[in-house]
């Protein structure tokens, strides 16, 4: 894993390269002379050319497709904006967006603070094992989506479960019914998506910390702040890059969250923990309505990217660093 | 948070304010502190680490003793039942062998694509840059669900299901990576070192391959991990457009045996266990690099 793409040869001995270049410039073919302005396009073209073929195209295809009702054989038929009509007054739809806006207000308002709680701990000075901490919890992202599904399965069976046994062996009580009931499996599905991804930004949050100088913790214990004063006026702004990144990625994933729904309760029972992604799914690959999916997947599209494009301009994300 | 510094350590102007509490109560107040700094740590070790060691103890047991109540946390006696069941019964190497296949060659891919472009992007100034740079960059927010169903027609009409081009080509390319490599490349390639070998006579794709590489191992490596675990993980979109049961990815393969024939946990888990060894073997091996190399785009901009 040292070297993925393996360099062909050694670079030649220098001895070697007066013999290749011709002294004469006009000699030098046109590319030659004009590589250095010409290299970053040559550089950057396969990503576009895959984005074109992969990205865009998709994307023109999907708004088409949304004005059309399909199923897959035959034609597509143009029934213009009657999908999104549809779509407007379809329960299910509207189920979905609405679990969809739990998941994301969930991970902003209760994972994302989580993590940077962690993230203090593991920052602690002198602390041992901080190297096996971090890398524990980090380790449910790693992990399949699918083992973590027949684990959680498990684990929230109503009947034979780790959680319900435990409930009932501290608090005699241990009957919910966790996957089954709707309320109950939103709530599976949201400490899922805690489990799985407060390490994960626990990381950032302690990569920012750890880049904070002390100097500025100490200048403002002199200043007589207490750990509560220091939070605020130290910790928080010397954050806020690695926050606005974490925001905007928080946001733009778990608006399209997935797997935690579809595995655990596949999005039952009923539509209640339904996500919008999965509902696109639903429509296009079991439902076969491609043209009804993909204006899901356009709605979903728009909602998305606008307040992604927000989020990045609002809190400064991704500019370049000069 | 409470100041760990030992007395002799700390700075003269913040000594006489710690004088203020007696020594032997500020001595206990660290003490307890630290204790309760460790076991929030190690409470929380349990709660990630517990399912998947659940996983593992489940994987040796009988299907009578997952569902059993209550739950054994050990599995006595364990046996290999579930193990020889699912290496029995189902295609269990064709399945991982394909998925490592297919993460190997997008890994290679990709790393040599994004951090081609990172270095683009990081040591060139060119016209178009920054509108190039922000299209890249707001693909990221484009989500999946809009794209699966015409790329899934697209890559179906064409016929190119087969695994290898349809889970590997339109991914080998992610504007995350191209972003990190630009971070990297941005804090460890000195100008300098290009503009001497260019004096040399060095062409910029030789730059690239002979100096920006090489300097970029530590960010290959990183950018490696994540792109290896995201393709040996990912489900969704192999379940969409493969269809061949002999083309099945790891994942896939699990969650058909998972939800076909009512729920074998116990043949599921122990593919499980199985399916989590070489992403936790990667993981461990470049954990270091991985860790780094995601924040480097977050902590830097």
């Amino acid at each position: 894993m040292t070297r993925p793409v393996a360099t062909p040869a050694r670079p030649e001995p220098s001895t070697a390269r007066p013999a290749k270049q011709p002294a004469n410039l006009a000699e030098r073919s046109w590319w030659s002379r004009n590589q250095r302005s010409l290299a970053p396009y040559v550089f950057v073209s396969p990503f576009y050319l895959l984005y074109g073929l992969f990205l865009l195209v998709p994307i023109l295809v999907g708004f088409y497709l949304s004005c059309t009702e399909w199923a897959g054989l035959g034609t597509p038929r143009w029934v213009g904006l009657r999908n999104y009509r549809d779509l407007l007054t379809d329960q299910s739809f509207w189920a979905a967006m609405g679990n969809t806006a739990l998941y994301v207000l969930f991970t902003l308002c209760v994972v994302v603070p989580a993590a940077l709680l962690i993230a203090q701990a593991l920052n602690a000075r002198g602390l041992r094992g901080r190297d096996m901490f971090r890398m524990t919890y980090f380790m449910p992202v790693v992990i399949s989506p699918i083992v973590i599904s027949v684990v959680f399965g498990l684990i929230f069976d109503k009947d034979y479960g780790l959680v319900n046994a435990t409930l009932q062996a501290v608090f005699g009580f241990g009957g919910v019914d966790w996957l089954g009931d709707p309320a109950w499996a939103r709530v599976s599905v949201v400490i899922l998506v805690l489990w799985r991804w407060t390490g994960y930004l626990t990381i950032f949050f302690l990569a920012g910390l750890q880049n904070v100088p002390r100097e500025l913790y100490e200048a403002a214990a002199i200043d007589g702040a207490g750990p509560v004063r220091r939070f605020w006026d130290v910790t928080l702004p010397a954050l806020r890059p690695v926050t606005a990144f974490v925001a905007v990625t928080v946001l733009v994933n778990t608006a399209q969250i997935f797997d935690e729904p579809f595995l655990l309760t596949q999005g039952g029972p009923g539509e209640s923990t339904l996500s919008v992604a999965m509902f696109v799914f639903r429509a296009g690959f079991q439902r076969q309505q491609l043209g009804y999916a993909a204006a899901a997947g356009v709605i979903l599209f728009v909602v998305v990217f606008v307040l992604g494009q927000l989020a990045m301009r609002a809190l400064g994300v991704g500019r370049s660093t000069r | 948070m409470t100041s760990v510094t030992m007395p002799e350590t700390a700075s003269p102007s913040s000594a006489p304010a710690t004088r203020t509490v007696p020594p032997r109560r500020a001595e206990r107040g660290r003490l307890t502190g630290r204790v309760l700094l460790y076991a929030f740590l190690i409470a929380l070790l349990a709660v990630f680490a517990l399912p998947l060691l659940w996983a593992l103890s489940a994987s040796f047991k009988s299907r009578s003793e997952i569902f059993s109540y209550p739950p054994q946390p050990l599995p006595i006696p364990g046996n290999l039942d579930n193990y020889r069941g699912l290496l029995d019964g189902y295609p269990f190497w064709t399945w991982l062998l394909t998925s490592t296949a297919v993460a190997l060659i997008s890994t290679v891919v990709s790393v040599g694509l994004c951090s081609l472009a990172g270095f683009a992007f990081a040591k060139y100034r060119f016209r178009g840059q920054n509108i190039l740079f922000n299209v890249m960059f707001s693909s990221m927010a484009v989500p999946f669900a809009v794209i699966v169903v015409p790329l899934f027609i697209m890559i179906a009409k064409a016929q190119l299901t087969t695994p290898y081009f349809a889970l590997v080509v339109p991914w080998v390319a992610p504007a995350f990576g191209i972003f990190m490599m630009r971070q990297f490349v941005e804090q460890s390639v000195p100008d300098a070192l290009l503009e001497a070998a260019r004096v040399d006579g060095c062409t910029e794709f030789g730059l690239f391959r002979r100096i920006v590489f090489p300097l970029l191992r530590p960010a290959l490596g990183a950018l490696g991990v994540w792109s290896f675990l995201t393709s040996y993980n990912s489900l969704l979109w192999p379940l969409i457009v493969v269809s061949e049961p002999g083309d099945y990815t790891l994942p896939m393969g699990l969650q058909v045996i998972f939800s076909a024939t009512g729920r074998q946990y116990d043949l599921v888990l122990a593919g499980a266990v199985l399916a989590a060894v070489p992403s936790l073997l990667v993981f461990y091996v470049l954990r270091k690099q991985l860790l780094e190399g995601l924040t480097a785009g977050a902590v830097k901009s």
